[in-house]
C-alpha cells in the first residue's frame, strides 16, 4: 500500500464517538512506543550487526571509491532494504506476538510530523543511497587497509615497496600496508 | 512497499526536490550536472552507470540523478524513476543524425506512471557549437508542443559557458515547488 493510501484512508477513518476515540488511543500510543522501542534494541544486537556485516562482506568487492556510480549498486541496494525490513517484520513478530506491519506504518502515517529521534534518523539512512554507498566504501576501505593478522600461521606476504625492493614477512612479523 | 521506503516518501524533507537528468549518450548531462555544481568540466568521459549530486540552491536541496545515456544504458533509466519530481532532458543541439531517436526516446519516458506529475525542462544544450539547431527548432522536431500530460518547458543552454543553466534550475524549482509546497 502507499504510503499516500495509507493516509488518505486514515482521513476517512470516522471514529463516531469521540470518547472511544479518546480511550483507545492511549492503548495505541503504547503499543506504538513498545514496537519503537523493540526497533531500537533490533537494532542494537548483535544478530542484526552480524546480518549486516555478511551483507557487506558478501558484496563489498563490488564498490569502487570512484565519483561515479555502478547500476549494480542499485540492485545491491534494494537487497539491503528488503533484507532489513524483513528482519525488522520478523523480529517485531516474534517479540509482539499481535504485530502488524501494516498497522504499524498507519500509526507511522498518523503521526508523521512528530516523528523525532534518532531512531528515525537511523531508519532513513537505510534508505539513502548515498549513506549506503559511504557505508560500504568505508568497509571496504577498513577491510582493504587492515593490518595483516598472522596469528594463524606462517604465511607469506610480499609489501609493495616504492624503491623496488621485496620485504618478506615471515611468521608472526606483521607488517601493516598503509 | 516496505518499512523504510514508507518511512522515507513519509518523511521527505521540505524544500527537497528530487531530479532525473536524462538523455541521449553524449548529450553533456555530466557536463551540465558538473557545470552547475562548479567542477571541472574538462575531463568528463562516458557515464557507464550513474551520478549524484546533492545541491543546495535557493534554499532547496537538490538531489540531482544524471543516467548514462548509450542505448544499452537505456533500459536501466527506470530504476531511477522513483519519487521523482522533475526530470529534465537533454539534447545535443549538433546531432541532427539522431533527434528523431531522441524524440522516441522523450516520448516514450513521458508514458511512465512513475513520472506522471513530474515537470520536464528539455536543454537544447550546445548552443555554444556551430551548426547547433536552436531551441525553437528543437521544440517542432521533438513535437514539444503535443506534450499535455507534463508541465514543460525547453531553454537553449551551453553547458561549456553556462549559459541559462541557472534558468533553467530555477524554472523547475519554481514550478515544482507551486505543485508541491504550496499544498500545506
Amino acid at each position: 500500500m502507499e504510503a499516500s493510501d495509507v493516509i488518505s484512508e486514515l482521513q476517512c477513518v470516522d471514529f463516531g464517538e469521540e470518547e472511544i476515540f479518546t480511550s483507545c488511543s492511549n492503548e495505541v500510543d503504547t503499543k506504538f512506543d513498545l514496537t519503537i522501542g523493540h526497533i531500537e534494541d533490533i537494532i542494537m544486537e548483535d544478530k542484526f550487526q552480524t546480518l549486516q556485516n555478511n551483507f557487506l562482506e558478501k558484496f563489498y568487492s563490488e564498490f569502487d571509491d570512484t565519483e561515479e556510480n555502478k547500476f549494480i549498486y542499485t540492485d545491491i541496494h534494494k537487497d539491503y532494504i528488503n533484507l532489513i525490513e524483513k528482519c525488522l517484520e520478523e523480529e517485531l513478530s516474534g517479540r509482539m506476538p499481535d504485530f502488524s506491519m501494516q498497522e504499524f506504518t498507519r500509526q507511522l502515517a498518523e503521526r508523521k510530523d512528530d516523528l523525532e529521534g534518532e531512531i528515525f534518523e537511523m531508519l532513513l539512512t537505510f534508505s539513502d543511497f548515498v549513506a549506503f554507498k559511504d557505508m560500504f566504501l568505508d568497509y571496504k576501505a577498513a577491510k582493504e587497509g587492515k593490518t595483516i593478522d598472522l596469528s594463524d600461521g606462517l604465511t607469506v606476504t610480499s609489501v609493495d615497496m616504492p624503491s623496488g625492493c621485496d620485504l618478506f614477512s615471515l611468521n608472526g612479523q606483521s607488517i601493516s600496508k598503509d | 512497499m516496505g518499512l523504510l521506503t514508507i518511512l522515507k516518501k513519509m518523511k521527505q524533507k521540505e524544500k527537497e526536490v528530487r531530479l532525473l537528468m536524462l538523455g541521449l549518450d553524449n548529450a553533456g548531462k555530466t557536463t551540465i550536472l558538473k557545470k552547475f555544481n562548479g567542477e571541472d568540466i574538462n575531463t568528463i568521459s562516458p557515464t557507464l552507470g550513474f551520478n549524484i549530486k546533492t545541491l543546495e540552491h535557493r534554499g532547496f536541496k537538490l538531489n540531482v540523478w544524471d543516467v548514462g545515456g548509450q542505448r544499452s544504458l537505456r533500459s536501466y533509466w527506470r530504476n531511477y524513476f522513483e519519487c521523482t519530481d522533475g526530470l529534465i532532458w537533454v539534447v545535443d543541439s549538433a546531432d541532427r543524425m539522431r533527434l528523431q531517436d531522441c524524440k522516441q526516446e522523450l516520448h516514450s519516458l513521458l508514458l511512465e506512471e512513475r513520472l506522471a506529475g513530474s515537470t520536464l525542462l528539455v536543454f537544447a544544450n550546445k548552443q555554444d557549437l556551430p551548426g547547433s539547431l536552436s531551441s525553437e527548432d528543437i521544440r517542432k522536431t521533438l513535437d514539444l508542443d503535443n506534450i499535455k500530460s507534463h508541465h514543460w518547458r525547453i531553454l537553449p543552454c551551453s553547458a561549456v559557458t553556462g549559459e541559462n543553466l541557472l534558468d533553467g534550475v530555477d524554472w523547475i524549482i519554481d514550478d515544482i515547488a507551486s505543485r508541491i509546497f504550496t499544498m500545506d
